[in-house]
């Protein structure tokens, strides 16, 4: 297991946002990262849905239901599949020191995600290579993506689960087998629930802070980030061009 | 030419979108996607453009696959089964 650890941590909490800005702010924070990791926490607003970077947002999406609901949708820069954004904390931790091996860096962030969620009073566990159950449910799902040096993994933790919604925004391979699918889906996937959006950030910093030894670093986005993200959002996460890349 | 698509259960869910050349056997263009992880991401580009041109049978197709992918890491399928996706277009 790597003994990587940082002195300090800068932690951006950037609130609510819709989900073009919310990837966007994500690769502006690659693109800008300095000697310090950052460690972002943030929700969607409205909620959203996002694809995994190699999905197909027709097979994936149901688009229509989506626009008249209110619901965003966006392409990730990362692998994975498809998720509805909604009653969760989402995270993201950037850095440029990291271990090498795909699955070992995985594990190293999501053991601090797991302490974060146990301290709260689960019994949580990390199962490779990007979940994290209690009592075998998943709860937290996480990707990531290696850019110019720079590593991002971002992730939820599930405070709510609304499945049914999720079939309404989410098409499934086989419609025929769609019932089941839900059910399945039902069985396999719980929330964190009682636990308030606050309690959860609060956790999660404290267990960053620990388990890489280091001060946390309060922060804001500085004007630099906010002019590129608002850029990406426009120019790549609401275009065409990146959404129905595939 | 021939348009056909297929959705092939592996670890992860594979998409292929597939066109191709019904009297030669071979590969016009061809879409992957699904709910998989590559590192790096672009080599499924670079996997797809190599696809091109290749004969839809299973040895060349595997072969191809292992060595457009030898650099890369794939978590969710693999060439077996990515060389399956796309014969399975044909069914």
């Amino acid at each position: 297991m790597s003994t990587i650890r940082f002195s300090k941590i800068r932690v951006l909490e950037t609130g609510y946002n819709n989900a073009a800005f919310n990837m966007a702010i994500d690769e502006a924070l690659i693109e800008n990262i300095g000697d310090a990791p950052i460690l972002r926490i943030y929700g969607w607003r409205p909620g959203a849905v996002s694809i995994g970077y190699f999905q197909s947002i027709q097979e994936e999406v149901d688009l229509e239901k989506c626009s008249k609901i209110g619901v965003d949708v966006v392409r990730r820069l990362t692998g994975g599949g498809a998720v509805l954004h909604e009653f969760e904390l989402t995270y993201s931790f950037i850095t440029k020191q990291y271990p090498q091996n795909i699955m070992e860096s995985y594990s190293w962030i999501c053991e601090a995600i797991v302490v974060s969620i146990n301290r709260l009073g689960f019994d949580a566990s990390f199962i490779p290579l990007n979940d994290i159950v209690v009592k075998g449910k998943k709860v937290s799902g996480s990707a990531q993506t290696r850019r110019k040096g720079v590593l991002l993994q971002h992730g939820t933790v599930l405070l709510g689960v609304d499945v049914d919604k999720m079939f309404c925004v989410l098409k499934v391979p086989s419609e025929k087998l769609k019932d089941k699918i839900i059910k399945d889906v039902k069985e396999r996937v719980t929330s964190l629930s009682g636990i308030t959006f606050e309690e959860m950030a609060s956790s999660l910093k404290s267990s960053f802070a620990t388990k890489f030894d280091a001060k946390l670093l309060a922060d804001a986005m500085s004007t630099d980030e906010i002019i590129r993200a608002s850029w990406l959002a426009e120019r790549k996460y609401r275009s065409r061009e990146w959404n129905f890349r595939r | 030419m021939k348009r056909a698509h297929n959705v092939y259960k592996s670890q992860k869910l594979i998409r292929i979108m597939l066109e191709y050349d019904e009297a030669e056997n071979t590969i016009n263009q061809i879409t992957i996607a699904g709910d998989f992880f590559l590192y790096p991401e672009e080599a499924l580009e670079t996997l797809e453009a190599s696809l091109i041109g290749i004969r839809l049978d299973r040895e060349t197709l595997k072969q191809e696959i292992d060595n457009c992918l030898k650099n890369s890491e794939v978590y969710g399928f693999d060439s077996t089964s990515l060389t399956e996706a796309i014969l399975g277009c044909k069914t």
